[in-house]
């Protein structure tokens, strides 16, 4: 494929999506006293556009205090509170904004991505919104960037990777080296799913129906949409895995493994009931393990028995990090696997037991090398596809796990941040997510507009893509492919406290 | 007939208002119009019943961050922020959120879920820089979430004999020691809790009880708490006077532990003299010593009772996690590691030390600090001053509704720990330091090769 081609193929037009629920929340406050003459001025002095004046207009507007860059303004000459005739204005910081986000998402993370799904352009690769603060794996990794920005069209580099690389079976190609989360209808509302389903169509990746069912109207996109079959066998049905181009075998969630899913009672709903043939209103866990698994003969059997189904689907096995990890990938493939998607301990999920999230199996950061490198001296590296998930929040997490060793990633969680998430956490019980993403809710899932929210997931996906870019370039890189297992490029500042 | 373990847990309500994690202001610009209310799932804006035309003061402690009022409100008037008094809570190991974790557990006796994913630190200090292993298909029951009652958590204190001798018709020859089976891996050590009225003792007592496990107590705190040997459940600490005290005791006392390891040969032998077959522990402080000390102190205890600082630290050096490594390998080592028992306390904050400290070696928790915080303490040291929990008057039911929630809920999360490791027995996971992945080792297989620019040492 020629790079006009894939420039053609796979760069949909990003465009500019604000979030009108989300303007509130900012790093600064600017406020404009009730002594404010609407003279203007400030309109016309900040390039920023924090302040407007409609002619014709009797007063000027609030201000757009997201625009603002802060109380460092005031080094400048345009500085509003300075220069305002009649003293009205202030900049302060926000006491709002520290509430939001935690150490893995940041508040500069949470903010940053909404900025990228908002405009589509890619954040510089040393702003502070690309690293979290957890003082550990990916937020400890750093590329070893040379010298120089060297500005890189989208054209010029290209981002797809093969997903089936064994020598039978169709060749599925995406455009990026992401796809979407397995989020169940339940867990997340229609129009969640919809839009996710979207913006993996307009770029030619995937998204995944999760544990729940495959809704009708996610028919349109089925070329592009991955269902799943996970321990509970929730919505499992002949006809959604014959028009499935992937199937996804759910062996483990990073953030609860070993316990299986959970759906609270009250997020099951009579549709979502009916749509995993279940009672509404009824807590569901999938109960692990496959009942059916004892070994990994069992494991063969249970892709061959898709195999038989639906004989043109590549199949992908999601595993969690234990401490043989590379054991399971290995008989994984040899079970005869096209995709191994690994999901790390810090990922995330619609409810999980907190001791699980931390303590159960290992961050994803340490299972990627681990498992490239096992499977590099078996000799099989190149005929499998390792796909890693569970905490990579940003497109610098996203190329350090490909510089670890992956081929690719899936994403979830920023996906929803994308969405307008704020991380509160929320989303496992009463009517679930009060903004509208994580639930079934009637009333609460209208807050999310489909087109609103596959735009600004295209976006994501855009700016991801051109961050991924502007990296490679600096390394000289033009295919993504380059960039695996290129762990001498990385740094590694940790270590420091368990060595001490 | 067989009797299912079960914890009758009812939900036991703080005695103070809960500290809110999030606060939310509302400014004098305010409006009215009732946006707020209208857009919060959570009922934290609300109109004044007194003026419905105005609204009231929010309820921060409903409020879950979710940032939809902030959002809506047409005149900016609110503001969200993490409250100082949260922020304030516990010390050292007891981060904020371990404190509210505990005391949220304790209220309702449940295993904390909650929606989206980890938020914390990457890692830690101590076991925060170890994660427990899980399996992919190897299951202890086929049951999912049901065959968690399959489980056991079972735990054996004695003296185990080194090996077993049978007679030409196949007869048990080895006399088999006293051994005390407790359902649970933790028991409750008095013996330096911050708050030590009658109320708390009696409903420390009564969860005690309900858990069938044991309680540590000073044999001259004994009587001022009420308590009593007979019950079988209390674990009288004796000091150096140990065979004159012990032939004062019950038939029921099975368990007494020497306060200190000084004279250790001497004392045992008095104990033993006054009464055979009573299991004899020893409370040792964990120090850079210890170790050196270990083999010759299980040559005397049954028990070894290691007390670590509040830290879960040697007296400022290794954290518990390293330490009880070292301590299980130098009894293996010398062959009689499955001879003794080891009881570790200090520190433990959370639920998952539990299983982690079995993990790195020992046999049973025991728990100090976590008792007081589950009855309402914010670990803030100002014992002396004022209580902000006032722990000195609360009342033995709720003292007991509390811990014992707080064990069920610590129960529930060891199952899942196991189940999700396919291990069917908590004995099991004793010192299977395979079954978990620890830092420093994940760090120098997986990040093997990758430079190291800024590290020093």
């Amino acid at each position: 494929m020629s790079l006009v081609e894939s420039k053609e193929k796979c760069v949909p037009e990003a465009s500019w999506v604000p979030a009108e629920r989300l303007k509130m929340i900012n790093r600064y406050v600017v406020e404009r006293k009730g002594s404010c003459i609407s003279c203007g001025l400030c309109g016309s002095l900040c390039p920023y556009g924090v302040h407007k004046r409609i002619e014709g207009h009797a007063s000027i507007l609030p201000p757009f205090d997201q625009r603002c860059i802060g109380p460092s303004c005031s080094s400048n000459d345009f500085y509003c509170v300075k220069r305002c005739p009649t003293s009205s204005l202030s900049v302060s910081n926000s006491e709002t904004f520290p509430a939001l986000g935690d150490v893995r998402w940041t508040s500069e993370m949470v903010l940053g991505t909404w900025k990228m799904a908002e405009t589509g352009k890619a954040l510089p690769l040393d702003h502070p919104a690309n690293v979290g603060a957890c003082g550990g794996g990916f937020d400890q990794l750093h590329f070893r960037l040379p010298k120089g920005s060297k500005p890189v069209k989208d054209h010029e580099f290209t981002t797809a990777i093969d997903l089936n690389r064994r020598s039978r079976g169709p060749r599925v190609k995406i455009d990026l080296p992401i796809y979407g989360g397995g989020m169940s209808y339940g867990s997340v509302s229609l129009h969640t799913m919809v839009a996710k389903a979207r913006c993996a169509q307009a770029w030619n990746t995937f998204t995944c129906t999760g544990e729940g069912g495959y809704p009708s109207e996610l028919l349109p996109y089925q070329k592009h949409v991955i269902t799943q079959v996970a321990t509970g066998l929730f919505g499992v049905k002949e006809e959604s895995i014959k028009r499935a181009p992937i199937v996804e075998f759910k062996y483990a969630q990073g953030a609860k493994p070993g316990l299986g899913g959970h759906l609270l009672y009250e997020k099951n709903t009579p549709l979502v009931a009916k749509m995993r043939q279940a009672v509404p209103y009824t807590s569901l866990f999938s109960p692990f393990p496959f009942h059916s698994v004892y070994s990994v003969e069992d494991h063969k059997k249970h892709l061959d028995w898709i195999s038989s189904i639906n004989p043109n689907a590549l199949l992908s096995v999601k595993v969690s990090t234990p401490n043989d990890v590379e054991m399971v990938a290995v008989g994984s493939y040899f079970a005869g696997a096209n995709i191994v998607h690994l999901d790390g301990g810090y990922g995330g999920t619609g409810a999980a037991p907190e001791i699980a999230k931390k303590n159960i199996a290992t961050p994803i950061e340490y299972a990627i090398p681990k498992v490239h490198r096992f499977l590099t001296n078996e000799g099989i590296r190149d005929e499998v596809t390792l796909i890693a998930s569970g905490g990579v929040r940003t497109g610098l997490d996203m190329a350090k796990a490909i510089a670890l060793g992956a081929d690719g990633v899936v994403i979830g969680t920023a996906e929803l941040v994308a969405m307008g998430c704020v991380r509160c956490g929320n989303c496992e019980s009463g009517r679930g997510c009060p903004r509208g993403i994580a639930t079934t809710d009637p009333e609460l899932m209208m807050q999310l507009e489909t087109d609103w929210a596959a735009q600004r997931l295209i976006n994501l996906y855009g700016a991801w893509r051109q961050q991924l870019g502007d990296l490679m370039s600096r390394f000289g890189m033009k295919d993504v492919s380059e960039l695996r297992g290129r762990t001498d490029l990385l740094r590694f500042d940790g270590g420091k406290e368990v060595k001490a | 007939m067989y009797e299912r373990y079960h914890i009758h847990q009812e939900v036991t309500a703080p005695r103070f208002r809960p500290v809110p994690k999030f606060i939310i202001q509302r400014a004098g610009n305010c409006i009215n119009c009732g946006k707020c209310e209208r857009n919060c799932v959570y009922g934290v804006h609300m109109r004044r019943d007194d003026d419905p035309r105005r609204m009231a003061d929010p309820l921060s402690q409903f409020c879950k961050d979710c940032f939809r009022c902030i959002a809506g409100c047409p005149q900016r008037a609110l503001t969200i922020s993490v409250g100082a008094e949260f922020t304030s809570l516990g010390s050292g190991g007891w981060t904020p959120q371990r404190v509210t974790t505990v005391w949220n557990e304790s209220e309702t006796g449940k295993v904390p879920v909650f929606g989206a994913g980890y938020r914390g630190m990457f890692s830690g200090p101590g076991y925060d820089a170890m994660w427990t292993d899980m399996s992919e298909i190897v299951r202890p029951t086929r049951d999912g979430i049901h065959g968690r009652e399959h489980i056991s958590t079972n735990v054996l204190i004695c003296r185990n004999p080194p090996f077993l001798e049978f007679g030409p018709k196949g007869e048990l020859l080895t006399p088999m020691a006293e051994s005390i089976d407790l359902p649970v891996p933790f028991v409750f050590d008095l013996a330096a809790l911050k708050e030590s009225t009658k109320g708390i003792m009696q409903g420390l007592d009564q969860a005690a009880k309900e858990l069938h496990t044991l309680l540590m107590v000073p044999v001259d705190k004994v009587e001022a708490y009420g308590m009593d040997l007979s019950s079988g459940r209390v674990v009288p600490i004796v000091g150096d006077d140990a065979g004159n005290e012990v032939s004062k005791m019950p038939e029921q006392v099975r368990f007494i532990e020497l306060s200190d390891a000084n004279r250790l040969k001497e004392r045992v032998k008095a104990v033993r003299a006054a009464r055979g077959g009573m299991i004899v522990g020893t409370r040792v402080k964990a120090d850079a010593e210890l170790e050196s000390r270990l083999v010759d102190i299980a040559c005397e205890a049954d028990v070894i009772h290691v007390l670590f600082d509040e830290e879960g630290r040697e007296s400022g050096g290794r954290y518990a996690r390293d330490a009880l490594r070292s301590y299980h390998k130098v009894l293996v080592k010398a062959g009689i590691r499955d001879e003794v028992t080891i009881i570790a306390g200090g520190g433990i904050a959370a639920a998952e030390q539990v299983p982690k400290s079995i993990i790195c070696g020992t046999d049973v928790v025991s728990l100090d600090d976590a008792l007081m915080v589950s009855l309402g303490c914010r670990m803030c040291h100002s014992c002396k001053g004022e209580c902000p929990a006032d722990l000195a008057n609360a009342p033995s039911e709720y003292v007991k509704g509390r811990v014992v929630n707080m064990a069920n809920a610590w129960r529930d999360q060891l199952l899942e720990v196991l189940g999700a490791m396919g291990i069917k027995e908590v004995r099991r996971l004793r010192g299977e330091t395979g079954r978990a992945i620890f830092q420093e080792d994940a760090e120098r297989d997986s990040f093997a090769g990758i430079f190291r620019g800024d590290v020093i040492g």
